[in-house]
C-alpha cells in the first residue's frame, strides 16, 4: 500500500498492530510481548521479540566478588521475564486498545503521523519490578524507543540494564561513532572517540568467555548484514540497520551470542557456531573492576543500584 | 666425588661442583666478532638429545651416564624444551598449594622438627619424574685446546651432569645458569654429556611459582672456551657525581689463566662511537679502574636510555689479541631522599608491570622475537618498568631492558606461599626459608646467583628477594646481602607486610599487592616511614582493568606513592588442538586432567596468550602516558 501523504499506514489486527511505509513495515504484537517484526527493505531484522536484558556473563571479577551470586535473580529476569500489557497512542493520544472487536471499526486505509506502542514488562524477580518499553514510529520510518526501569530497593544490583534484538542471521559487520575497542564505565579513559569498523562479529577471547565487547559513549551503530532466514530471498547484497542516540549516548555490544550462551561456555570453543547476532543496546553498564579477582567489589560509583529508576532511549533508523 | 641421589632431599646441598656465580659478559675472540655478536669460542649444544623419561626414581636407568651404557632405546627429545610440551609428563597449572597438594604428604625438612632430616622426600618418590638426557659432542675447532665450560641457562628443578662417565656437578636454582668446568674430562673427538634432571627437590619447596609446574632443559645449554687468559668477571659501577653532570667510572675484572706479562685495554665509548676514556694496564688477576672522572656525561633513563659501550681486550705477551668483552652500561643513580625513591634527583615513577616468560607454544622457553615482541608492546603502551615475576629472566632480556630504558625490578628465584598462606589466611607454621638455618644458605644462593649475574644492567633498579615467602632471618639475611655488595640499587620485598617485626630490617620500600587505594592512603597519611610501591596491582584476570584512574590519582596527591606493577603482561594459557574440531585452542589450568589446579587464574595478562593485546591495553597506554 503507497504511503498516503507521507503518513504511516496503520493496520489494526486482531494480533499485531502493523506499521508502514515506504520500504518498511513493522508488526507489534500482542501476545508475544514485543516488535515481532521489523522489515525494512524486505529484510527482517528481528529473530524474536526484543526484550529488556538484565544479565552480562559473569566476568571473573564478579565471580571472584560473589557479585553473580548477590545478583543471580537478573539471571532470571534476563531469561523469564515477560511483558503484562499493551498500549498503544495514536498522534499522541491514548487509545483504546485496538484488539478485536474494538478494531473492527477501522479499515484498510487508516494513516496516522505518529504511532506509539508501549509494553510493560514485568521482572521475574522477588519483588517484581516494572520496566516500560515504548516504540514510536514516525512517518520515515524511525523508532524512537524509551525505556524505563521501576526502582526498586528491594532488589540487588544489576549487571546491566538495557535492550536486547537478537537478528536472525549473523551480522557480517558493525560500525560505530564512540569510543575505540571495548569499554566500561570504570575502563574508557584510553578510548578515542572516533568511528570504527568492526568485522566479522568478534568475540574478545578471554580464557573464560564472559561479558565483553561493550563500547559506552556511542552515538550511533550501524550493523550489516548479507543474509535472511527467508528462503525466496537468494541476495547476498549487504544491508544495514542503525541505531542511534535520542539525546544522550548510549552503550551498546553486538556479539554472536546471548549473556546465557557466554556463561555457560568455559572455554570459547565450547561456544555455538555463529548463527545471529545480539545486540544490546544499554542504558546502564556496570564497571569490570581490577583492584583484585578475589574479593574486591567494582568501586561504589560504577554499580547499578536497583533502587533508583532507569530511564534511557535510542532510535532505529536506516 | 660421589653423586647422592639424597641431595634431592636436603635443603643444605643446592650446588656441587658449579663454576661460581660470575657477571653474564659474553667473551669473543676479536672486535669484529664481538660487534657481529657471533663468538668463535661458543658452541650451542642446542638440538635434539637423547632422552628417557622415568615416571619415578626408583625406576629410572641409573648408569645411563657411563660411556658403555647403551642407549639405542632411548628417545629424542629438543633442548630447550620443557618435558610436559614433549608429551612425558602432564602440564599442571597451580597457584599456591604445592602440586603434590592432596597426593601426598609432606612438610618441608627441619620446619617442624629439627630432627627431620626430609630424607627420601623426593628421592624415593611415586611423584618424582625424571628425565635422563645424553648429548653427544664433538668440539668445535675454535674450542680445542682451551678450557671449556658447559653452561645451562636454565633446568628445572635440580639436575645431575656428568662428562664421559665423570660426575661434574650438582644444581637447583632453575633459572640461573649453571656452569660445570668439563676440561679435565674432555676427549678429542666424541664426548658424552649425561644430565638427569628431577622434577621435584627441596627446590620445589622454593619454586612455588603461581605458573604452569615444568621440569627438564628449557634453556639453551652452550658450550664455552675461554683463551689462555679470560675475564672470569666483571664489575662495572658508573656513578654520576657533580651534581650529575659528570660520571665516574669504576671497574673491577677478574681475569684468570696465563695472566703475566700481558697487557689489558680498557676503551669507552659514548653512543656516537666516539672514545671518551682509553687506558691500558698490565695485566693482573684483578684489574680495578678507581673513580675515573668522564666530563659531561649523558644520564640513563626511560625517556634517553644513553649507554656507554666500554670493551676489554686482553692481549698476552706477544700482543696477540686473546680475548674481547664488550658491554653496556649507564649513569644513573637511584637513592631515597626524604622518603622519596629519586632516579637522577627526580622522583621516580613506576609505570610497570610483572612479566613472567611465556609463549603459549613452548611454555617458558621463549625466542628472542617473543622478547622484542613484549618490548615493543611496553615501549608503545608507554609501560616504563617490568619485575622479573618470580625469578630471572633470560639474560638477553635485561640486555633489551638496558638498550630501551625500561627499569627493572629483578627478582630471584624464590616463591613458598604454599608453606604460610592457606586459604587466603597466613599459617606459617611450616614456613620455608623462615628463620631456619638449614634453609639460610639455599635462599643466599638465589641471592648471589641473581646478583652476581646481573649486577652490570643499569637497567636494575631494583632487587627483590623473591615474592611471597613470609619473611624471617633467611629472608632478612638476603637483604643484608644485597646492601653488603650493592649500595647502588635499592632492595625490595613484599612477603615482610605479613610478619611486620622484620620491617626494620628488610626492604627499602613499602610493597604491597592489590592493596586498595583506600588503603593506601591510608598508610600514606599516617607517618609512613618507607616509600610506597605495589609490586602488584591492577590484577588484570580476564575482562578487568577497571577502576585504574584511582591509582594514577594517588600519583599526583603523594609523593611517596611511586607506582607499581600491573598484575601482568600475558596470559599463561597453552594452545593444543580441539579434541573435538581440530582447531588451535588454548588451555588453561585442569584443562589437562591436572589436579588439584587452578583453572583460568593465570589469565591475566594484559596480552592474550597468543600475544595479541587485550582491549584493555589502551587503558594502561592513556594512564602510563598521563603520569610519566
Amino acid at each position: 500500500m503507497a504511503n498516503q501523504n507521507n503518513q504511516l499506514h496503520v493496520v489494526y489486527g486482531d494480533g499485531d498492530l502493523g506499521i508502514s511505509g515506504d520500504n518498511f513495515e513493522y508488526l507489534f504484537s500482542y501476545s508475544r510481548g514485543g516488535l515481532e517484526s521489523l522489515v525494512i527493505d524486505h529484510k527482517e531484522w528481528l529473530y524474536r521479540e526484543p526484550k529488556p536484558t538484565f544479565w552480562r556473563a559473569t566476568t571473573d571479577n564478579d565471580r571472584g566478588n560473589g557479585f553473580s551470586r548477590r545478583s543471580a535473580q537478573w539471571l532470571g529476569a534476563d531469561l523469564f521475564s515477560q511483558a503484562t500489557e499493551v498500549t498503544v497512542k495514536v498522534n499522541g493520544q491514548p487509545i483504546e486498545f485496538p484488539g478485536a472487536k474494538t478494531n473492527n471499526r477501522y479499515s484498510n486505509h487508516e494513516y496516522e503521523n505518529q504511532v506509539e506502542v508501549r509494553y510493560r514488562f514485568e521482572t521475574a524477580t522477588v519483588p517484581t519490578t516494572t520496566v516500560l518499553v515504548s516504540y514510536t514510529v514516525t512517518p520515515d520510518g524511525t523508532i524512537a524507543v524509551r525505556v524505563h526501569f521501576e526502582g526498586n530497593a528491594a532488589l540487588p544490583e544489576l549487571p546491566v540494564f538495557g535492550m536486547r534484538f537478537v537478528l536472525p542471521t549473523v551480522a557480517t559487520s558493525y560500525e560505530y561513532t564512540g569510543l575505540s575497542e571495548e569499554t566500561y564505565p570504570d575502563r574508557l579513559a584510553g578510548g578515542r572517540h572516533g568511528t570504527y569498523r568492526i568485522d566479522g562479529l568478534p568475540v574478545t577471547k578471554y580464557l573464560v568467555p564472559q561479558d565483553c565487547g561493550v563500547h559506552m559513549k556511542t552515538d550511533s551503530v550501524t550493523i550489516t548484514r548479507n543474509s535472511t532466514k527467508n528462503n525466496a530471498d537468494h541476495s547476498e547484497r549487504p544491508f544495514k540497520l542503525t541505531f542511534e542516540k535520542l539525546t544522550e549516548p548510549f552503550a551498546f555490544s553486538c556479539l554472536p551470542y546471548t549473556a546465557e550462551e557466554l556463561e555457560n561456555a568455559t572455554h570459547i570453543e565450547e561456544l555455538p557456531l555463529k548463527r545471529r547476532a545480539v545486540v544490546s543496546i544499554l542504558g546502564a553498564v556496570r564497571g569490570v573492576g581490577g583492584i583484585d579477582s578475589w574479593g574486591s567489589d567494582v568501586e561504589a560509583p560504577y554499580h547499578i543500584s536497583a533502587k533508583q529508576n532507569i530511564d534511557f532511549g535510542f532510535k532505529i533508523s536506516h | 666425588m660421589k653423586p647422592e641421589l639424597t641431595w634431592l632431599d636436603d635443603p643444605e646441598t643446592f650446588r656441587v661442583g658449579q663454576i661460581p656465580a660470575h657477571s653474564d659478559h659474553r667473551i669473543y675472540r676479536t672486535v669484529a666478532e664481538a660487534t657481529q655478536d657471533t663468538s668463535s669460542f661458543v658452541q650451542s649444544l642446542n638440538g635434539d638429545w637423547q632422552f628417557r623419561f622415568s615416571k619415578d626414581p626408583m625406576s629410572r636407568p641409573k648408569h645411563f651416564f657411563e660411556t658403555d651404557f647403551d642407549a639405542s632405546q632411548f628417545d629424542s627429545i629438543k633442548v630447550p624444551e620443557h618435558i610436559e610440551f614433549a608429551g612425558y609428563d602432564r602440564f599442571h597449572y597451580i597457584n599456591t598449594l604445592y602440586p603434590w597438594e592432596g597426593h601426598v604428604f609432606r612438610r618441608p625438612a627441619y620446619a617442624l622438627d629439627p630432627s627431620d632430616t626430609g630424607k627420601g622426600m623426593f628421592s624415593q618418590a611415586a611423584d618424582n619424574p625424571v628425565g635422563a638426557y645424553i648429548k653427544t659432542f664433538t668440539l668445535n675447532s675454535g674450542l680445542q685446546d682451551k678450557t671449556v665450560r658447559v653452561r645451562f641457562d636454565g633446568v628445572e628443578k635440580a639436575m645431575y651432569v656428568w662428562l664421559n662417565g665423570h660426575f661434574l656437578g650438582y644444581a637447583e636454582d632453575s633459572f640461573i645458569p649453571s656452569e660445570f668446568d668439563l676440561t679435565p674430562y674432555l676427549k678429542a673427538g666424541q664426548n658424552k654429556l649425561a644430565v638427569e634432571v628431577f622434577k621435584l627437590s627441596t627446590a620445589a619447596y622454593l619454586e612455588d611459582q603461581d605458573m604452569f609446574r615444568f621440569f627438564g632443559i628449557f634453556r639453551d645449554v652452550t658450550l664455552i672456551a675461554q683463551p689462555k687468559m679470560h675475564v672470569a668477571d666483571l664489575l662495572i659501577r658508573p656513578i654520576p657525581v657533580n651534581d650529575l653532570k659528570d660520571g665516574q667510572l669504576n671497574l673491577q675484572a677478574h681475569l684468570v689463566g696465563e695472566i703475566a706479562g700481558g697487557k689489558v685495554q680498557v676503551t669507552v665509548t659514548d653512543a656516537a662511537g666516539k672514545p671518551i676514556f682509553q687506558t691500558s694496564r698490565p695485566t693482573s688477576p684483578n684489574l680495578e679502574i678507581s673513580n675515573q672522572l668522564l666530563k659531561g656525561i649523558q644520564l640513563w633513563d626511560n625517556d634517553h636510555p644513553s649507554l656507554y659501550h666500554l670493551l676489554i681486550e686482553l692481549f698476552d705477551a706477544n700482543d696477540h689479541l686473546l680475548e674481547v668483552v664488550p658491554y653496556q652500561f649507564g649513569f644513573r643513580k637511584i637513592a631515597i631522599n626524604n622518603k622519596v625513591i629519586e632516579l637522577n634527583g627526580k622522583r621516580l615513577i613506576i609505570n610497570g608491570v610483572n612479566r613472567h616468560e611465556w609463549n603459549c607454544r613452548s611454555g617458558r622457553v621463549i625466542s628472542d622475537d617473543d622478547m622484542a615482541f613484549d618490548m615493543r608492546t611496553m615501549l608503545a603502551n608507554q609501560i616504563n618498568a617490568v619485575r622479573t615475576c618470580h625469578y630471572p629472566d633470560h639474560t638477553k632480556w635485561y640486555d633489551l631492558c638496558d638498550t630501551h630504558g625500561i627499569y627493572v625490578m629483578a627478582e630471584d628465584n624464590l616463591e613458598s606461599h604454599g608453606t604460610w598462606q592457606k586459604l587466603g589466611g597466613v599459617e606459617p607454621s611450616y614456613n620455608v626459608p623462615g628463620s631456619l638455618p638449614q634453609w639460610q644458605a639455599a635462599v643466599l644462593d638465589r641471592a648471589q646467583n641473581n646478583y652476581e649475574l646481573l649486577k652490570n644492567h643499569t637497567s636494575i633498579l631494583f632487587w627483590s628477594l623473591g615474592n611471597e615467602s613470609y619473611a624471617g632471618d633467611d629472608i632478612a639475611a638476603m637483604n643484608d646481602y644485597y646492601k653488603s655488595v650493592d649500595p647502588t640499587r635499592l632492595v625490595h620485598y613484599e612477603g615482610v607486610f605479613h610478619n611486620p617485626k622484620y620491617k626494620s630490617r628488610i626492604s627499602d620500600v613499602e610493597s604491597r599487592m592489590y592493596a586498595t587505594p583506600k588503603a593506601i592512603v591510608e598508610y600514606l597519611e599516617n607517618d609512613p616511614q618507607k616509600p610506597f610501591i605495589l609490586c602488584e596491582y591492577m590484577h588484570d584476570m580476564g575482562n578487568s582493568l577497571g577502576g585504574m584512574k584511582s591509582y594514577i590519582d594517588l600519583l599526583k596527591k603523594f609523593p611517596m606513592y611511586q607506582g607499581g606493577f600491573i598484575w601482568d603482561f600475558i596470559d599463561q594459557a597453552i594452545e593444543v588442538n580441539d579434541e573435538v574440531t581440530g582447531q588451535k585452542v588454548l588451555r588453561y589450568g585442569g584443562d589437562f586432567d591436572d589436579r588439584p589446579a587452578d583453572y583460568e587464574f593465570s589469565g591475566d595478562g594484559l596480552l592474550f596468550a597468543d600475544r595479541t593485546p587485550k582491549p584493555a591495553m589502551q587503558e594502561v597506554k592513556d594512564y602510563y602516558g598521563q603520569s610519566k
